[in-house]
């Protein structure tokens, strides 16, 4: 059940929403897709507040091009990696065609992978350590994919309903564990750069765990039962809300993360502020709120089915 | 991946046709043109060198007074003044990001100009978990304790503005953060390092952590299709830099911007010209300027200059400072013949 505080970051939110009917990352700033699309979504679920979540609704169509595309915001033309918050709002608020048409656009995004030489792709193979021609999703279209957005696409498609098996979720889920650091874990997608092995970060593990648990991959492979330790053991030190809140929803994704979630839950419930949000931004607060609640939108729980 | 590569490849071409002329001159922040232009025979550019053997805030808040005082520094009263560090990444084993020691000895010194507001600015380059690199780098504390406020550069609300290159294409519109843009002086303070994909990184390089992640990504990919050089010069010939502010005292040698290692030159280099300041802080380093792609580009478009006879250094001569940085054997031709 939903504590009465956690329910203050719906009222946070409601205050914040723009008169276009979007959110930016902070109170006054511009209407963006990403803070929109998980707001909406919040308020969606929450009690009272189907209005404010179809003035975000309406904001996202208005985002949406012919194509199918969806950008940053409404001037954006070529679209990009904030798409996956508008699937997960379009599929969580009922906008069935807009869902179907960015679905399409979205299994249609080209990255850089086949714009490679086989002479680029060895050389980034000796030199990162990764295999380039794998497809993924980059943050702008055409240019190189990198785990992040690779991990949020597919999180979006599974929760809208694509199977697992889909070719651009399988090449995804390749990328991801290609991308891996070896001692563990992932960072943006460079795992190495010459003899050197770069670090791993707590939101891109996050983010990638997040990612292989929605894609069905168990937590018996190795990566991810490296990643699940190595995050753990970031979660041991000073951790962001954000990927506090991207590390929960990761946790509850695997079984073996069962034992940390009422830990990570009260840590990161202990950063709402006193006004109900979460450092003042639309798009943390409603992040967290949606992983501290078990939003369906958001959330699949491991056996809940998906 | 980068396109380094190409962008070299594309650097060559460019540099033997005559698209290299000069782009007309920018006015962005602080409305000033972006091109330095020589006006008489003899130096016109002025870059202070000033020791600088560790960061306790004394010696810093002198040594910035020095150089201050030896440049031709913006006039900041009243003023809203932009802070650009540089912070990549954050490791608690190399010096990654510019000291947070240098950085609040700046801002006290703005402070006491009499700067009506000073923004500590950032756009995260590859890790886009800002809150965490800003409090790991020491700047959150220092910005409560000075009373500055930072931006996340990454999220900030955005204006379009024409590039500067009349042929550009990915860049042909830059999205710029709103903070850069009502900034009235810019003042970019990056740490001196070699870098795997430019050779080194100084104030010019540290430039594309102006633009925002949400529309370049993470890394700023689209810069490095763009081609490296050509992307610097873009940014650098649209937005301009009133002042720059290398962090030498403690650097970093070998496989930058990330996994090199600590090298200390002990001094500070600081100017009002960018490409003159990243010149001489490049000969300090070791580095011949004239075979860095992109300050060999930047000097032929006229951003400034990188010919020792433009450059008066105030400080005494490049060679009591010159401490070579270890190369990445790639970069090995940017030594400076002795």
């Amino acid at each position: 059940m939903m504590s009465p505080r956690l329910s203050q970051a719906i009222d946070f939110l409601k205050a914040r929403q723009n008169p276009d009917g979007g959110w930016g990352y902070a109170d006054g700033r511009a209407s963006l897709v990403e803070p929109t699309g998980l707001c909406a979504i919040a308020l969606g679920a929450a009690d009272g507040a189907a209005g404010e979540a179809g003035r975000g609704l309406a904001f996202l169509k208005s985002c949406q091009k012919a194509s199918g595309a969806v950008g940053i915001g409404p001037r954006d033309e070529d679209g990009g990696w904030m798409a996956y918050a508008a699937l997960l709002a379009f599929h969580a608020l009922g906008a069935g065609p807009e869902e179907q048409r960015l679905k399409d656009w979205i299994l249609g995004f080209e990255d850089a992978s086949g714009r490679f030489s086989k002479e680029e792709v060895a050389i980034v193979a000796e030199r990162y350590r990764y295999d380039a021609s794998i497809p993924g999703w980059s943050w702008i279209p055409r240019t190189t994919a990198w785990v992040e957005p690779t991990a949020l696409f597919i999180l979006a498609l599974r929760r809208a309903g694509v199977p697992a098996t889909e070719k651009r979720i399988r090449s995804g889920v390749e990328l991801i564990l290609d991308r891996r650091v070896r001692s563990g874990g992932w960072n943006f997608g460079n795992p190495s750069s010459k003899s050197y092995e770069l670090e791993a970060s707590t939101m891109s593990t996050a983010l990638a765990l997040a990612a292989l648990g929605a894609a069905g991959i168990p937590e018996s492979r190795s990566a991810v039962g490296a990643g699940l330790r190595f995050l753990k053991d970031m979660l041991g030190r000073d951790v962001s809300t954000a990927s506090l809140a991207w590390a929960l929803l990761a946790l509850k994704s695997f079984p073996a993360g069962a034992s940390s979630v009422a830990g990570v839950a009260d840590r990161l419930s202990r950063l709402q502020a006193t006004d109900g949000g979460f450092r003042g931004n639309p798009f943390e607060t409603s992040l967290a709120y949606l992983v501290l609640s078990d939003a369906p939108g958001l959330v699949a729980l491991p056996g809940a089915g998906r | 991946m980068s396109r380094q590569g190409v962008s070299r490849r594309e650097f060559m071409r460019l540099a033997g046709t005559s698209a290299l002329s000069a782009w007309p001159a920018a006015a962005l922040a602080g409305g000033l043109p972006q091109a330095a232009q020589q006006t008489a025979p003899g130096p016109f550019l002025q870059v202070a060198l000033v020791p600088c053997p560790d960061y306790g805030p004394e010696t810093l808040a002198a040594a910035i007074r020095t150089g201050w005082r030896s440049s031709r520094p913006p006039d900041v009263r009243g003023k809203r003044v932009v802070v650009k560090p540089n912070m990549v990444d954050v490791s608690p084993d190399r010096p990654i990001h510019t000291d947070p020691r240098l950085i609040e000895a700046l801002v006290a010194h703005l402070a006491d100009l009499g700067a009506r507001e000073i923004v500590l600015a950032e756009a995260t380059s590859h890790n886009r978990d800002a809150e965490d690199l800003f409090r790991r780098a020491g700047y959150e504390a220092l910005a409560r304790r000075q009373g500055v406020r930072i931006v996340d550069l990454n999220y900030d609300d955005l204006t379009p503005v024409k590039c500067v290159n009349p042929k550009a294409t990915l860049l042909r519109e830059i999205a710029l953060p709103r903070t850069i843009g009502e900034a009235d002086i810019l003042i970019s303070v990056p740490k001196m390092k070699t870098h795997k994909l430019a050779g080194i990184t100084l104030s010019l390089k540290n430039m594309f952590g102006i633009l925002p992640g949400m529309v370049y990504g993470w890394p700023k990919n689209t810069l490095h299709w763009n081609g490296i050089p050509l992307s610097i010069c873009e940014i650098n010939g649209t937005v301009k830099t009133h002042y720059a502010v290398v962090d030498g005292v403690v650097g970093m040698e070998g496989h930058g911007p990330i996994m090199g290692t600590a090298r200390k030159a002990g001094v500070l280099v600081m100017g009002d010209n960018a490409l003159a300041v990243d010149a001489t802080a490049a000969r300090v380093m070791g580095v011949d300027p004239a075979r860095v792609d992109y300050l060999a580009m930047a000097h032929k478009l006229r951003l400034g200059s990188v010919r020792p006879a433009d450059i008066q250094v105030a400080g005494g001569a490049i060679d009591r400072f010159r401490s070579d940085f270890v190369l990445d054997p790639e970069y090995a031709q940017l030594r400076m013949v002795p």
